[in-house]
């Protein structure tokens, strides 16, 4: 019964929105912002949701949601443009597209690769969609029964993981940013005893720093930097035919779909990670067991089927901890946080108390934007396409215009520039020396969710930490935690490599 | 990011800062109430603020000196010295003279000077359109001579608005004549304007960019800006002579 209300209640939100000019409105322009962003080398989608989010300022929640997951799903989708035409990926999520995008486009189906990529994405959307309503309800049910100390370590684990996996260099490093992240969440008045911390005597830093101003400033300053320092210049933009839709390579490979979308939705789920490792994987999971392995990289279709199907699952992958948790699972997803906190939604067990329909409406916006994001990519894909020719010195500075009044005008504070600034310049050197900026903002956005939950829990068992081992999620999570720090050592690390090998040796005995 | 052995020798000087920096969190963090009254509450030291904060400081000095230990490892300790003495040398100076060190410090000033010295005292839209066109013309002429001698004139207008600021010359001028600081502002950009455009002139191709860069700067803030402004009810960082301007006719004050 409660499952029929809960589809009702979909197609009724997925009709409320739909018939709403408004909102069809918002949602063709933001999805074709978001390819745009996607598209042109250097913007990101993650740099969409958080320019775009001081524009949803004014607007209600679920309409903000509106606008910035589809300028969310339209950037994924739009890094695999400049991927399959010039050979440069849009964005990191769309970097293994071009090992096979391109060499297609070289062979003059270049067309046909861009409909099978707009074709592969929308699955990706609505399948990862479908995981979004079906596995939310159940996290919530568990989610219910945590306490201080499962926050604590969720928010710890978030951190840990996101460093782990992240990282470009050291794994070190991407702990080291995590905890700076953290450190940065300290700033202000700690909310249990309003004491002031690191705010030397600034009284513009008693209420910590504002999350939004420091993302745009992480993710949009060292962009602007890294893109005009390198001065990379657009090569030839091959040339585009009809854009076939490709349904038949999509129905003749429905089980690499459904492998792609269940890697993209599982790799979105781990706090941090974001689509570039959930394409880089569906695509090691595609060559290896395809029967023409030799293909990969020389214009293989299903390479770029996976790849696509992936970072876009990817989407309703890393949403389902964030909307469930308060955990996002991707930076794009830590800048909606930071939206959703803005418009008076907390995302977290608490949600469906709160805002008992916000979850299937999100559902309903993932499929509507998939939609538009098809409608859009079929039909003007070719004009899209021109944008690739608008050289990086003249968007740049326009990004950069942009970052500074979006960060302004969130809480219209000028302070918030004075941070958003350093932020982004420190982030900038942080990710020449190989440190990863995905961390340091998990690290702002989950700190004082660890700091209150840490304090309060052990205020609960009057400092003891026994109870974290007395329950089985706590104690699940510190132990992976545990693993995490010491398969680092060397010592470990050689034990853990032998016994897999080991293992390995038996299986292909038998 | 940089080559591998490039950032080995780098880890080695950035661990040995983060873990200073750690070591001034755990200080900072000390001098938080632990086990004293505050507020009227007496603490216990797990429900004390200092708690994450000194965690934290503890878990950052470690990981620096892990890194320490790593980086140290791989880059050996005589190449440690060598890269000492590298960066004690003349040879540092001809690193940062590179022209992507070059590039690096117009961006910086262009950011710098617009967040910290324009947005709070000149009008947000002359702010906007200097920034801009600066920015544009210092990159997509392609020519690193071209940019530094455009950073080095914007850095001359930018020195002349500290002295200008310092001196407390804008509050005087602007009680005698309104808007003073945006006039001044507005002689600047036409300055650097006819500047960029003597320094092109020979140059058909450079012509045609230069056209561009300048369309674009005019258009863009002036699409963006009323976006937040009237639409969006954001008052601008600093409201003065276009504002008012624009004031005036989105208002029809001239009916």
């Amino acid at each position: 019964m409660v499952v029929l209300e809960q589809i009702s209640t979909y197609f009724h939100l997925l009709a409320e929105t739909a018939l709403d000019p408004v909102n069809i409105a918002i949602l063709f322009g933001s999805v074709l912002l978001g390819i745009i962003f996607g598209a042109l080398p250097g913007l990101t989608s993650t740099l969409g949701v958080a320019l775009l989010t001081a524009v949803t300022y004014g607007m209600s929640a679920d309409r903000a949601m509106l606008c910035l997951l589809s300028i969310y799903v339209g950037g994924t989708y739009g890094g695999s443009y400049s991927s399959i035409l010039i050979n440069i990926p849009g964005t990191a999520a769309s970097a293994a597209t071009a090992l096979d995008g391109y060499p297609l486009a070289l062979k003059g189906e270049a067309g046909r690769t861009i409909g099978l990529s707009t074709t592969s994405s929308a699955i990706g959307t609505i399948i990862s969609m479908l995981f979004l309503v079906t596995v939310s309800p159940i996290i919530l049910h568990f989610a219910l029964q945590f306490t201080s100390f499962e926050f604590f370590l969720l928010a710890f684990f978030g951190i840990m993981i996101s460093g782990t996996l992240t990282t470009p260099d050291l794994v070190i490093k991407g702990w080291i940013s995590g905890f700076l992240g953290l450190f940065l969440a300290c700033v202000g008045r700690d909310r249990l005893q309003f004491f002031p911390r690191f705010t030397f005597g600034i009284p513009e830093l008693d209420s910590g720093v504002e999350v939004v101003p420091v993302l745009i400033g992480a993710f949009g300053i060292p962009q602007i930097i890294q893109v005009l320092k390198t001065q990379i210049q657009v090569g030839n933009v091959q040339k585009l035919q009809r854009i076939i839709p490709e349904f038949k390579t999509v129905l003749k490979n429905i089980p690499k779909v459904v492998r792609s979308a269940l890697i993209g939705v599982g790799v979105g789920c781990v706090p941090g990670i974001g689509e570039d490792i959930a394409a880089w994987v569906s695509y090691g999971a595609a060559k290896n067991t395809s029967k023409h392995p030799e293909n990969f990289g020389k214009g293989e279709i299903t390479a770029v089927l996976s790849t696509e199907v992936a970072n876009n699952a990817c989407v309703g992958g890393a949403i389902i901890p964030l909307l469930n948790l308060g955990i996002p699972g991707s930076p794009p997803a830590a800048m909606l946080l930071g939206a959703l906190m803005l418009h008076g939604v907390t995302p977290g067990p608490m949600i469906t108390f709160e805002h008992p329909t916000f979850i299937i409406e999100c559902a309903a916006i993932l499929l509507l934007a998939s939609m538009a994001m098809w409608v859009v990519g079929i039909t003007l894909a070719k004009q899209v396409v021109k944008v690739l020719r608008i050289p990086a010195p003249i968007f740049m500075p326009i990004v950069g215009v942009l970052c500074i009044i979006g960060s302004y005008s969130l809480g219209i504070n000028i302070w918030n520039l004075y941070l958003m600034l350093p932020v982004g310049i420190i982030s900038y050197f942080l990710a020449e020396m190989g440190y990863p900026i995905a961390p340091l903002v998990i690290g702002v956005i989950l700190g004082p969710m660890a700091d209150e939950n840490l304090r309060r829990a052990l205020m609960v068992s009057q400092g003891s930490f026994w109870p974290v081992f007395t329950r089985p999620v706590s104690l699940a999570l510190i132990l992976i935690i545990l693993w995490m720090v010491l398969v680092q050592f060397p010592l470990v690390k050689r034990l853990k490599d032998g016994a897999v090998a080991k293992v390995f040796r038996k299986r292909s005995r038998k | 990011m940089l080559e591998k052995e490039k950032l080995r020798k780098a880890d080695v000087f950035t661990s040995i800062v983060i873990s200073l920096f750690g070591l001034w969190i755990i200080s900072e963090a000390f001098k938080m109430p632990m086990k004293d009254s505050w507020g009227g509450v007496m603490n216990v030291w797990y429900v004390s603020p200092a708690l994450l904060p000194l965690s934290i400081g503890i878990i950052i000095t470690l990981l620096g000196l892990m890194l320490f230990r790593v980086a140290l490892k791989a880059v050996g300790f005589k190449e440690f010295t060598n890269t000492v003495r590298w960066l004690l040398s003349g040879r540092m100076v001809g690193f940062l003279c590179l022209d992507t060190s070059a590039r690096f410090y117009a961006i910086a000033v262009l950011f710098l000077t617009l967040v910290f010295m324009n947005l709070p005292r000149i009008d947000f839209f002359l702010d906007a359109v200097l920034f801009l066109f600066a920015f544009i013309t210092m990159f997509y002429f392609y020519d690193d001579a071209l940019m530094k001698k455009f950073l080095l004139f914007y850095l001359t207008g930018e020195v002349v608005f500290i002295i200008y600021f310092a001196l407390g010359l804008d509050n005087i001028l602007n009680e005698i004549y309104p808007f003073a600081t945006d006039w001044l502002a507005l002689c600047f950009l036409a300055g650097y304007v006819l500047y960029v455009r003597t320094s092109v002139r020979r140059n058909p191709d450079l012509r045609k960019r230069y056209r561009l860069a300048l369309i674009v700067s005019l258009v863009a803030p002036f699409l963006i800006g009323p976006i937040f402004k009237y639409f969006l009810l954001v008052p601008m960082p600093k409201e003065g002579l276009v504002v008012a301007v624009l004031d005036y006719i989105w208002y029809l004050e001239f009916l």
